[in-house]
């Protein structure tokens, strides 16, 4: 299983670099899309052994994180017209470059952490420690107001991670809330966007710096 | 049956974005019944019917009652502000202030670690409509604000969470993530980890808290949002996130690490103080000038609390008397601004002969915040001032005196041009009884809190501070 378990991770490795490199929104949405499918699938391979419960809330994740958020978030670009992602302010290959960085030091700092979670082997804490990095990055590095809540999203997705690591799998319904809250604060921050599209004919953030002091 | 408290009002969030009229009603009627089952709960503690999800426990009926009774008289307030003013959606936004509600009492009454963040998640879902009601270019930009910096804020919090549990699982234990639970357990908890989790939660939820340097959602959203909101987030919704930063500080304390989380308190509570007394120096705009207050004031409460002791119990009370102020001055800027139509300090004047009865209220509130007698805010400024150099922190206490007096001389400087400039100038709407008695209603009860001793309240406060050396410590 524990093979398996590192295949996965490595497939949600590889989605990260696709999304810091890509530079079309509607592939970055594929893209979001397979690592919550990917993401949501993990417990299955982690746990001993499978149960009714496991697998609801697996396919329930799956449900959220891989298809619904995704619609969404798909309907929202179509919506914003804009299809290609311009003026990053970090190019697309010193992304990549930085993404590649980030790995290298997650994998170094999750050796020091010296966890007595009994998948030692597993690429698990690189990985999530990884995806949140890069969910940081990606907010900060790009000025569209979409890649933005992609961002907020692949953080989500790395949080997720550190939590089916750490935590025992017994609060289905706590964490149900948890998809629960991101979807809605999706769908509201898709909502958002589009008036500011209608308003500001463009969602470039560039445009939301009027309020300072 | 304590879930009734958020139930109640989800509920009627949900039937006021179905029915097309009686909105006002719902609106008043529910936060009425609020009220009086939160008073229930205070003086005849029910049971929760998911014990390990949720408890009543004393800083959790604080903010409880303090939620309760500023959206009662808010409610009030909100009905005849909506009648005065163009607004783009009023169904939504009288559903989003019982959604609100709903959230904010389910954070006081969470006792589950994950269920508080849940809770807390949904405060800004069900906040950021309010603020986004006018969808003008503005509004729009203090919403994305708003939703993007709490989200990614909260987010870390999230992780502290998930480190809290972690620092359970290391050492073998096996218990709910609750606070009641992690208190019992506490001294077991890996102290290592227990640290890094208080770390990610302070930034977390100290950012919805309005601490500096994690605050700058916080003057743009205030400002941008109707009155009535804005005296909500600020008087309300910032207490919420403090509940969950006080209960995790109070795990912390028991598990003898309490030194670790109170320095880093105290840090947070004075650069905030600090950073806000310089950009109200210099504000033109008075509603983001409440802002900035509001976050010197979140400041002041870190800080208490970071110190302990007598000023822990001060700092409790100033949670108190602040919302029960600021809220009322939010509402007061809201019938300046429907009488001048600015929000710009420069172009408001004369207040005390053209609106004198807000002018009242204005006044007082200003007098109130600023920490003069006879308000509350005095006092527990007062205790903090005590408890601080009872420890001896002679440096923070100096800077958070020096502070003080920064934020007075600005904000009466502002005070001095609204109330008394000479000014020309026609009102364009005029002052009416059901726009200022919700405000005197909140000062009165400031003011009676400050000479009456109530017993009970003392008590609860007492309570909950108890973990960090009771008044004596």
């Amino acid at each position: 299983m524990n093979d398996l378990a590192n295949v996965i991770l490595s497939l949600v490795l590889l989605s990260l670099l696709f999304c810091l490199g890509s530079s079309r929104l509607v592939a970055l949405v594929y893209i979001m899309s397979f690592q919550g499918f990917v993401v949501s699938l993990l417990p299955l391979f982690l746990s001993e052994k499978i149960t009714i419960g496991n697998v609801t809330f697996v396919l329930l994740t799956i449900l959220i994180k891989g298809i619904l958020i995704p619609i969404f978030i798909y309907f929202a670009v179509k919506k914003v017209i804009v299809k290609k992602e311009l003026e990053p302010i970090i190019g697309y290959h010193a992304s990549i470059f930085s993404g590649l960085l980030i790995i290298v030091v997650s994998t170094l700092i999750s050796d020091k952490f010296n966890l007595p979670v009994n998948h030692s082997n597993l690429l698990l804490l690189p990985t999530a420690i990884t995806t949140i990095s890069s969910g940081i990055f990606l907010l900060m590095a790009r000025r569209k107001a979409i890649t933005q809540v992609i961002g907020y999203l692949m953080m989500e997705n790395g949080i997720y991670l550190v939590g089916i690591t750490l935590t025992n799998h017994n609060h289905y319904i706590v964490e149900f809330g948890v998809l629960l809250d991101i979807l809605v604060g999706i769908m509201i921050m898709g909502i958002i966007l589009h008036n500011i599209n209608r308003t500001f004919e463009d969602v470039d953030t560039n445009l939301l710096r009027t309020l300072k002091d | 049956m304590v879930e009734l408290v958020f139930l109640l009002p989800l509920l009627a969030g949900i039937i006021v974005l179905g029915l097309k009229k009686y909105w006002e009603f719902i609106l008043l009627f529910t936060g009425l019944f609020h009220f009086l089952f939160t008073l229930i709960l205070w003086f005849k503690p029910q049971k929760p019917f998911f014990n390990s999800y949720f408890a009543l426990t004393s800083e959790g009926l604080l903010v409880l009652l303090i939620t309760s009774f500023l959206f009662l008289f808010i409610s009030m307030y909100s009905i005849s502000y909506l009648k005065d003013v163009e607004i783009g959606n009023e169904q939504i936004f009288i559903g989003s202030m019982l959604l609100f509600l709903s959230a904010m009492s389910a954070v006081a009454v969470a006792d589950h670690i994950i269920v508080m963040w849940i809770a807390i998640e949904a405060t800004t879902l069900a906040s950021a409509p309010l603020i986004f009601i006018h969808k003008s270019k503005k509004s729009l930009e203090a919403t994305w604000k708003y939703i993007l910096i709490c989200s990614v804020g909260i987010a870390l919090a999230l992780l502290g969470s998930f480190l809290v549990a972690l620092s359970m699982n290391i050492k073998g234990i096996d218990v709910p993530l609750s606070f009641t639970e992690l208190s019992n357990i506490a001294t077991k908890l890996d102290k290592k980890w227990l640290k890094a989790a208080f770390v990610f939660i302070l930034v977390g939820y100290g950012t919805k808290m309005g601490l500096a340097p994690m605050h700058t959602w916080l003057p743009d959203a205030h400002s941008e949002a109707p009155s009535p909101a804005s005296a909500l987030l600020s008087g309300a919704l910032l207490n919420c996130a403090y509940l969950a930063i006080f209960k995790t500080n109070k795990i912390l304390h028991l598990a003898g690490i309490g030194s670790f989380s109170d320095r880093i308190l105290i840090v947070f509570g004075l650069i905030s103080i600090f950073i806000a007394a310089t950009f109200a120096l210099k504000q033109s705009d008075y509603k983001r000038l409440l802002a900035y207050s509001s976050i010197e004031n979140m400041g002041i409460i870190a800080f208490g609390t970071g110190i302990g002791g007598i000023a822990a119990y001060g700092a409790i009370l100033h949670l108190i008397h602040h919302s029960l102020i600021k809220s009322s001055l939010f509402l007061t800027s809201g019938n300046i601004l429907l009488a001048y139509g600015t929000k710009l300090i420069d172009k408001v004047g004369g207040a005390v002969r053209l609106l004198p009865k807000t002018f009242v209220s204005f006044f007082a509130g200003f007098i109130g915040i600023a920490g003069f007698p006879p308000f509350g805010i005095f006092i527990s400024e007062f205790f903090i001032i005590i408890g601080a150099f009872k420890k001896g922190y002679y440096v923070s206490v100096g800077i958070f005196i020096f502070s003080l007096i920064v934020i007075f001389a600005g904000f009466s400087r502002y005070l001095m041009k609204m109330s008394f400039d000479d000014f020309d100038y026609d009102i364009k709407v005029g002052e009416k009884i059901t726009r200022i008695f919700p405000q005197y209603a909140l000062l009165l009860a400031s003011l009676v809190l400050t000479f009456c001793n109530i017993n009970y309240l003392n008590k609860t406060i007492l309570n909950a501070i108890a973990v960090f050396g009771g008044i004596h410590g």
